[in-house]
């Protein structure tokens, strides 16, 4: 006899704590839980924890007391796996010495001489908290340096919450934030000509991520010979060019995602997997910007906080010790091999898309989504902690156990969803 | 395109459509049109046309002039027409001068009707039997302002050229109503019924969670986190079909 929360040996996560708690947030919080931790993309509700207790490597634990293995890693920025010693370490001792206070930490200068050392395009660091702090300041170095207006994005690029880089007709914009960008198809470098020319000496930059991996639709790499196009073409044109390697930094390549595509932009925007879950953003950028970047004021209360600098340091160079990108890119490729495998078993095609650390996943046989959202909330419930809308993450610490254990997962879900149709 | 001129082709494309419900739902409404046999035609110089049949007891919408309506009624401007709908104004008939007692007194029950469920503050929010009517017509008026908005409104024009190809079903559950809307480059059309094969669904629990989100009562975020609403599919169509909906009530008190 099964219990009905129990499938094939496999608990069936259910999750009263979780919804107790977010009754109690909707009270005091607006939303209950705000912004991409809002359960309102996970489909359904139900199948997903709100809130967590604990982390421990590559997993993490509910508030039910249900135990994860983690694809969204924080939503990028766990990469060496929960409570790393050595970035733990690093950021505990720097803490017993000093965080925030009135001057700045010499981790300060040794963490962006570490970053200028390790990152080919970078000849200064800046740093700040979140991804948008430095997605903003570059492009106010971009319109400092040119003294022109424009700035041209990728139809469909998150560059974070600020109006100028949110789409028309969201809540708290107005119609002006956009009146000087532009969006071009992913790809596309008859598009950039052509709004280059319409807007003659008035594109001051140009900015996108290394790769397009918007949500809810397949990641997209680079075509062949796109980005050195790009930069020449940039280059030529006096445009200043912005790579936001917010999502991706670090688990592609150290030296920037751009070494692996073969190109050079003037300035990189790093955050997410920088210190494995301490708050530091970063932007690095070429000798050419530094005295311009030195006149733009760009601040902020925290910037100057010790600690998260520290761990980012010992992040950086943990990861740079250990090739984190390889090892992430490895494990990556057992688990959607595995994947794909058990997909084709139970006769669905799983699509993979974007690079195997940070892979878009999504079954193609059913274009609304709806039964690729079954599926991932089956796993979910059965304890593998992936979204449907968002690219997954792989960590360093997802071990070939946590794998093979997510295959079984997978598996099951499969059996599911099709014993459910 | 101003906004008397959207707000021209709100009322009569999105507003009016209700009265084919209202006869439906309503007993006193349905017993006031059950012998009519006529055609009311609506005609904003240099703006919308829409015409309301009756017939056996039925009503019927079009968001079009209509070739040979029994009455015709012109409005010289935009404005003139939504001066009508805030009861401040009257139609020029053209067409069907004997009908103009009918218009004052029966036709213009059915649109005050119309306005009592369409406006809480008029009726009786308490009141089951108007909750319901009073959620379906105010739900089937926000989808069907979607359109409007959607192929008009400059900056709804925008966020719909976001929204991904296919069919958007809304529904309220277990009994309906039942609405979808269609996305396709540039165009939307609407319509009342399920979609045959919808990208994205949003459903309603019930009436109650429908009418509280309409009124602004319930926060659609934690509607959404507590199961009330649930949705599913393409959620970028949701997000920004909401995003338009939330700009209805600009034009639409």
């Amino acid at each position: 006899m099964t219990s009905p929360d129990v499938s094939n040996g496999m608990k069936i996560y259910q999750y009263d704590k979780s919804a107790a708690l977010f009754r109690r947030a909707a009270k005091v919080i607006p939303c209950g839980i705000y912004g991409h931790f809002s359960p309102t993309p996970c489909v359904p509700v139900s199948a997903y924890p709100f809130f967590s207790e604990r982390t421990e490597g590559a997993k993490f634990w509910d508030v039910d007391g249900n135990e994860f293995v983690d694809y969204m890693c924080a939503y990028g920025p766990m990469v060496l796996g929960y409570h790393h010693p050595v970035v733990d370490e690093a950021y505990q001792a720097q803490m017993k010495r000093a965080d925030s206070n009135s001057v700045a930490s010499p981790k300060m200068v040794e963490l962006a001489e570490f970053m200028v050392d390790m990152i080919p395009v970078a000849d200064w660091a800046f740093f700040a908290k979140n991804g948008a702090d430095v997605t903003n300041y570059a492009a106010m170095i971009a319109r400092a340096v040119t003294g022109r207006n424009k700035i041209i994005a990728i139809a469909g690029g998150y560059h974070g919450t600020t109006p100028w880089m949110q789409a028309a007709g969201h809540h708290g914009t107005i119609d002006d934030d956009l009146t000087h960008i532009r969006r071009i198809p992913w790809n596309d470098f008859a598009a950039l000509e052509r709004v280059v020319a319409e807007h003659p000496n008035d594109v001051a930059g140009f900015i996108a991520s290394p790769y397009h991996h918007p949500i809810f639709v397949d990641n997209e790499m680079p075509a062949e010979g796109y980005w050195q196009k790009v930069q020449q073409f940039l280059k030529k044109n006096g445009i200043v060019f912005i790579i936001d390697d917010v999502r991706c930094g670090f688990r592609l390549h150290m030296g920037g995602s751009n070494e692996l595509f073969g190109f050079k932009p003037d300035l990189i925007c790093f955050c997410k997997a920088i210190a494995n879950g301490y708050p530091i953003s970063a932007l690095v950028g070429t000798e050419s910007l530094k005295n311009v970047a030195a006149k733009v004021f760009h601040t902020g209360s925290f910037w100057y906080s010790a600690g998260p600098m520290a761990a980012a340091l010992a992040c950086l160079q943990e990861l740079k010790r250990i090739d984190g990108p390889k090892i992430m890119a490895d494990q990556g490729k057992k688990l959607l091999a595995g994947m794909v495998e058990i997909s084709k078993a139970h006769g669905y095609h799983l699509q993979v898309s974007g690079a195997p650390s940070m892979p878009y996943l999504r079954i193609t046989d059913d274009a609304s989504l709806m039964l690729h959202q079954q599926w991932c909330a089956e796993c979910t419930r059965r304890g593998a902690y992936l979204t449907s809308h968002h690219n997954w993450f792989v960590s360093t610490a997802h071990t070939d156990e946590d794998i093979q254990r997510t295959l079984e997962i997978a598996d099951d879900a499969f059996k599911a969803v099709k014993q459910a149709r | 395109m101003n906004e008397s001129l959207i707000k021209a082709y709100l009322n009569l494309h999105a507003v009016f459509q209700n009265l084919e419900d209202l006869v439906k739902f309503d007993e006193p409404m349905a017993q006031l049109i059950r012998d009519w046999d006529l055609t009311v035609e609506f005609v904003v110089r240099n703006g919308p046309s829409a015409f309301v049949e009756f017939k056996n007891g039925v009503c019927r919408h079009g968001a079009t002039a209509h070739d040979n309506p029994t009455v015709r009624l012109y409005f010289t401007s935009a404005g003139h027409l939504n001066r009508m709908f805030d009861g401040k104004a009257t139609p020029i008939p053209l067409k069907g001068f004997l009908r103009l007692g009918f218009l004052k007194r029966e036709f213009a029950q059915l649109t005050d009707r119309l306005t009592y469920y369409l406006r809480p503050e008029l009726g009786k929010p308490d009141d089951e039997s108007y909750v319901k009517l009073n959620t379906i017509l105010t739900l089937q008026t926000a989808i069907y302002a979607v359109k409007v908005l959607g192929m008009l409104e400059p900056t709804s024009k925008k966020i719909a050229a976001h929204i991904p190809a296919g069919a958007l079903q809304v529904e309220v559950l277990p009994a309906g109503p039942c609405l979808h809307l269609v996305f396709d480059k540039g165009g939307i059309s609407v319509a009342k019924g399920p979609a045959k094969q919808p990208m994205a669904k949003m459903a309603f629990k019930n009436l109650q969670v429908a009418n509280a989100l309409l009124t602004g009562k319930l926060d659609g975020f934690l509607a959404v986190a507590n199961g009330d609403v649930v949705l599913q599919g393409q959620l970028p169509m949701v997000d920004n079909l909401n995003l338009i909906l939330d700009r209805v009530p600009r034009y639409l008190v």
